[in-house]
Formats: C-alpha cells, sequence, structure tokens
C-alpha cells in the first residue's frame, strides 16, 4: 500500500496485515476480512433474536443488534489498509490514504434514526403491557384471538 | 491491528451469543451494553472513531437507559432459568443466513473497497475512488472543516441532518401519544 505519507497512526495498521501473506489461503482471507466475517455471524444471531425469542424486550435488543451488524459492515467497507481517520491537516491538504468518510456520514445518521426507533418501539412495549399485563408474544396473540 | 481486531470481534461475537440465549431481561440489557461497548471500540479501530464515539453514546448509553427504563415500568423473564430453549427452526434460518454470508465474504476486496486516495498521490483503483477522493481533496477548501466526516454531515449533506432531527422530533412525540393513552388526539 502506498500509505507510507499518511499521516496519524497510518503505518500502525500496516504491518500486522502484511506479515500474513505466508499463512494458507483461507486463514488469510479471514483475517484480512475479519470484519465482514463478523458483520455476517453478528447479523445472522440478531435475526435470530428476532424470530426466537418471545419476549418483546429482547426482540427490540435483536433488532439493534441486527442493526449495528450493518453499521459494521459500511465501516469495513470504508476502512483502507494502511489508511487514515479521515481528517484533514490544514498545513498542505490531504495527502495519502484514508478511510471513506461517506458511509461512516450514513452510520452516524443512521444510529440516531435507530435509537428513536427503539424509543417508539418500547413506548408501543410499555403501552401493549399496560392494555394486556404481558410481554409473551404468545400469550397476547392468545388474548388478543379471543 | 489484527490481534485486537480479532479479539474484539470474538468478544462482540461472544456478548452477542449471550445476549440471544440468556433468559433473564436484565441480564442481556447489560450484556447488550457490553457488546456496544466492545462494537465501539471495533468501529474505531478501523478508522471511524466518529462513529465509535456516537455508538457508545448512544448504543451503549441512551439505548441501556430506554431498556432499563422499559423493564422498571413492565416485567422481567424471572430467573427460574439461567438459558431460554434454543429455537431451532430460527436457529436453522439464522445459520443457513450466515453461511450464504460467510460463503461471499472472501470475494470482497478487503482493505480497500471504498476507501480513497488523494488525487494528490494518484489513484488506487478501488470503486468509490472519484467520490471519496474529491471530498478528501476539496472538503477542507470548501468547508474550513478539518475533520471530513463533519464536514459532509453538516455541510455538504445538512438538509438530510435536519430531515434526521425531524426523525427524531416525530419519534419523541410519537412516544408522548403512545404513553398518554390520546390524551392529545
Amino acid at each position: 500500500m502506498t500509505a507510507l505519507s499518511a499521516p496519524g497512526g497510518g503505518s500502525l495498521a500496516l504491518s500486522a496485515l502484511d506479515g500474513v501473506a505466508t499463512v494458507p489461503l483461507a486463514l488469510s482471507a479471514l483475517s484480512t476480512r475479519y470484519a465482514y466475517a463478523t458483520f455476517a455471524l453478528l447479523f445472522a444471531i440478531g435475526l435470530y433474536m428476532m424470530i426466537a425469542s418471545p419476549n418483546l424486550v429482547k426482540k427490540v435488543i435483536g433488532l439493534n443488534l441486527f442493526q449495528s451488524a450493518i453499521f459494521l459492515f459500511f465501516v469495513s467497507m470504508a476502512y483502507v489498509r494502511g489508511g487514515a481517520v479521515p481528517a484533514i491537516p490544514s498545513e498542505g491538504g490531504a495527502v495519502g490514504a484514508y478511510a471513506s468518510p461517506l458511509p461512516q456520514v450514513i452510520v452516524l445518521t443512521a444510529i440516531v434514526v435507530g435509537v428513536s426507533l427503539t424509543a417508539v418501539a418500547l413506548a408501543l412495549i410499555v403501552r401493549l403491557y399496560t392494555e394486556y399485563g404481558t410481554l409473551n408474544e404468545e400469550t397476547i396473540r392468545e388474548v388478543m384471538d379471543e | 491491528m489484527s490481534l485486537l481486531g480479532f479479539t474484539l470481534a470474538a468478544f462482540v461475537i461472544l456478548t452477542a451469543v449471550a445476549t440471544a440465549l440468556l433468559r433473564d431481561t436484565l441480564a442481556v440489557i447489560i450484556l447488550f451494553a457490553a457488546y456496544s461497548l466492545g462494537m465501539a471500540l471495533l468501529y474505531t479501530l478501523l478508522l471511524a472513531p466518529d462513529v465509535g464515539i456516537t455508538e457508545a453514546a448512544i448504543g451503549a448509553g441512551v439505548t441501556t437507559i430506554l431498556l432499563l427504563v422499559t423493564i422498571t415500568k413492565t416485567t422481567r423473564p424471572g430467573a427460574e432459568e439461567i438459558f431460554s430453549a434454543v429455537n431451532w427452526p430460527a436457529a436453522t434460518v439464522s445459520a443457513g443466513l450466515a453461511a450464504v454470508l460467510l460463503s461471499v465474504v472472501g470475494a470482497i476486496p478487503a482493505g480497500n473497497f471504498l476507501g480513497g486516495t488523494t488525487p494528490v498521490t494518484g489513484a488506487a483503483g478501488t470503486p468509490g475512488e472519484g467520490v471519496t477522493g474529491h471530498y478528501l481533496a476539496a472538503s477542507y477548501a470548501e468547508t474550513g472543516v478539518h475533520n471530513t466526516v463533519t464536514a459532509v454531515l453538516a455541510s455538504y449533506r445538512g438538509f438530510d441532518t435536519f430531515g434526521e432531527a425531524v426523525v427524531v422530533f416525530a419519534a419523541g412525540v410519537a412516544v408522548v401519544v403512545v404513553l398518554h393513552r390520546g390524551d392529545f388526539v
């Protein structure tokens, strides 16, 4: 990578990732793409919580987990090996490799929208509890069918 | 980089699995706060400190408080069993999704998918090169803000951020309407 002139910790990420070229291919693919593998596993765990948990609060926690997995995917796409944080020094302008700021901005917006969604979902859960006296999805469905 | 990254990735995966399997909602909420903190550190390690700070403040802070307030106002499953039973159909669907995603992970270009090299040092040939390179090269001259993330958020996409504020306001109104049982409507 041509990141030698990147300011602020640019060389920090370089040595550790380039040293894995000698290990077998699958292991090296995992070591450079571990963030994507983490995304896939967290995404599946969030989906499992949303489907399997009978408790509505745990479903909302699963939704948050699912969301943060997608955020991790965006942040991983923006990452540049041997790059720097996208903050431009004033003298000399931007020189070298930087992480892309654009997916990071989208994720910042999505985090705030996500907490708004969580607040509305939890308010609905509190209201459901005052109406039905339970947070179990199956019980609420049975009471509604009667 | 990679050792710390692996450690953090293992930490968030373990806390996520424990979040999915534990039965007591209070324990799940505390584990989810720990998970959010791990994610914040992972974002920071992946060159996104702005996202990391926001995740630490909102994911580990505000969301945890909202969840705790919810379980104090409602109920939580008792602690007679530590783990909830595994729902095998859901686990099968989730494992299938994870398998599909993991099988295509190897095809993703590692390290520089969307990141940019500024035009000063020449193009690196990544898909996002042109757009990202423009913002990196021109944002300080055009907005006077050092942090390109802040420049894009507040200057280039100011209307988008305004819309985000409208979403937060609408959510606040929705919470008030729902909890006051229609006194306002």
